[in-house]
């Protein structure tokens, strides 16, 4: 399959796919899953990484403009797609066995849409289950309830549609890219939307499931979590601002990382405010147990 | 427009080093001080909802390093700026000459559309020192030969001033953000065709 957009062709993105090697990680014996997709770059002394979770329609490539940052500025980051899961519960399970697999102990969790509610959920499941493994939370265009979406009642008839009809549902999410007038925000659209095409039915079913199938986050279950940012746009993007709300009150403390513009994805057509406060997020931990940087901080 | 969009404002906090910009940032939100000095590392923010003119905004304060070796984080949060705050520190004339530096320094990076009438603010902070040095006449000569440029002398200490301060200067970011916006709208009206290819490289596409 060749792609055309601009990102694609960018000599960043190429010098990414050039540098940085994307790992297969099959973690179930039979084999029947085609396992995670993960790329792992910076310093792999830091015990702490930050691990990007993607939304319904990204794969792990969507942070390539965080990786390639953060690294370069001694942070590990890593970016980690998951095989298809079909309820929250597995998919937590399944990325538990993940960071077993890679001998992480604990995460900061940065997480966008989906990725953000499932990162929400996993805060809960480690803490039930095992002992809280996440630091940290920054959560991007995100939410806490399922119930915002239309599709709910429907949800569970998603295995049997076909790949086209789920395509299109997730791309009617999208606002039209020329609502925008913005290039980066259009190009982030162009390259999201190729991306789409990648991915199979089963991937698209059961993360739309997973999206749709209510479930709430409970944050009374949540310990351990040392600090919040809540990133989010002021123009048009595809969750609207009741469910804004929403997450700021669930967290009255979290630090609000709010950007004038940049549509659905953020991390791609702003990059470089992501970036900014990715590290103002990441900062306070430098220097402590908890730091995902392995350089030395700044001190007076 | 029918329906009023949700502004956010952003305000960048310029000065040299232990002038005050994190203690304003601090009293004015957090409605605390204190005597105890921390150089600040790179940048950080605060966010505060405020009603201006009976208009709720956001209004995301940045507070930056003074002191170059600590300005570790790179420029992107002068990004979109709609208001510069300048600090000195009245008892301090070398931080009152710096001005002019600061100012240069946020039209070079955040190369705003239109500079010369770019919204800046000018605190005189430390204003309950007794040993002052820069005297109110000379800061605000400074500020009128540079279009006239709000001047407020506060004590982030004693809270004097700074709400009035930062109610100027949210009005006057939300005033340059309206402005911005207006100029945006521009270009979207006279949208010409679908096609996007002509977009941005129009050269490609010239025959001559």
């Amino acid at each position: 399959m060749s792609y055309s957009s601009r990102i694609f062709q960018s000599p960043e993105y190429v010098s990414f796919r050039c540098n940085v090697p994307l790992k297969q990680i099959v973690l179930d014996e039979t084999g029947t899953n085609k396992g995670w997709r993960v790329y792992d770059t910076g310093p792999r002394s830091v015990e702490t990484p930050l691990v990007f979770l993607h939304p319904v329609s990204g794969r792990a490539e969507v942070f390539f403009k965080q990786l390639l940052t953060l690294s370069s500025k001694g942070y590990r980051v890593i970016s980690a797609e998951n095989p298809p899961y079909w309820s929250v519960t597995e998919w937590c399970e399944g990325f538990m066995q993940l960071l077993d697999h890679m001998d992480i102990k604990q995460v900061h969790l940065f997480g966008a849409s989906l990725g953000g509610f499932l990162a929400q959920k996993f805060v809960e499941f480690s803490t039930i289950v095992h002992q809280p493994r996440v630091i940290s939370l920054f959560l991007c265009n995100s939410f806490t309830d399922t119930s915002i979406f239309k599709y709910k009642d429907a949800a569970v008839l998603f295995w049997i549609l076909p790949a086209m009809v789920l395509r299109k549902m997730v791309l009617s999410n999208f606002a039209s890219r020329e609502t925008f007038y913005d290039t980066q925000i259009m190009d982030s659209i162009d390259f999201m939307v190729e991306l789409i095409e990648s991915l199979s039915q089963a991937d698209l079913a059961s993360r739309l499931t997973i999206n749709c199938l209510n479930s709430r986050v409970n944050k009374s279950l949540m310990r351990g979590l040392k600090s919040v940012t809540l990133m989010d746009v002021f123009d048009d993007y595809a969750l609207g601002s009741p469910i804004k709300e929403n997450i700021y009150k669930e967290y009255p403390d979290a630090k609000l990382a709010q950007l004038k513009s940049g549509g659905n994805f953020p991390y791609l057509s702003r990059s470089d405010e992501v970036n900014l406060h990715l590290q103002i997020h990441l900062r306070k931990f430098n220097g402590t147990p908890y730091s995902a940087n392995d350089n030395i901080p700044i001190t007076e | 427009m029918a329906t009023r969009k949700k502004v956010l404002l952003k305000v960048i906090i310029l000065g040299d080093s232990s002038v005050g910009k994190t203690s304003l940032m601090n009293q004015y939100i957090n409605k605390k001080f204190t005597n105890q000095y921390k150089a600040t590392i790179g940048a950080d923010f605060l966010t505060k909802e405020v009603m201006v003119d009976d208009r709720i905004v956001t209004l995301q304060i940045w507070d930056t390093a003074g002191q170059e070796r600590f300005q570790s984080l790179g420029v992107a949060f002068y990004r979109g700026a709609d208001c510069c705050v300048l600090v000195f520190d009245v008892a301090s004339p070398g931080s009152f000459k710096s001005l002019d530096g600061w100012r240069d320094e946020f039209l070079i990076q955040a190369s705003p559309s239109n500079p010369d009438h770019f919204p800046f603010v000018v605190l005189g902070n430390k204003a309950d020192l007794e040993n002052r040095t820069v005297s109110t006449k000379r800061a605000q000569q400074w500020c009128q030969n540079k279009n006239g440029l709000p001047y407020f002398e506060t004590s982030a200490k004693e809270a004097t001033n700074v709400d009035q301060a930062f109610i100027t200067i949210a009005r006057n970011a939300l005033a340059q953000d309206t402005d911005v916006e207006l100029y945006n709208d521009f270009p979207e009206q006279i949208k010409l065709s679908g096609s996007t290819e002509n977009r941005s490289s129009g050269s490609d596409n010239c025959a001559c």
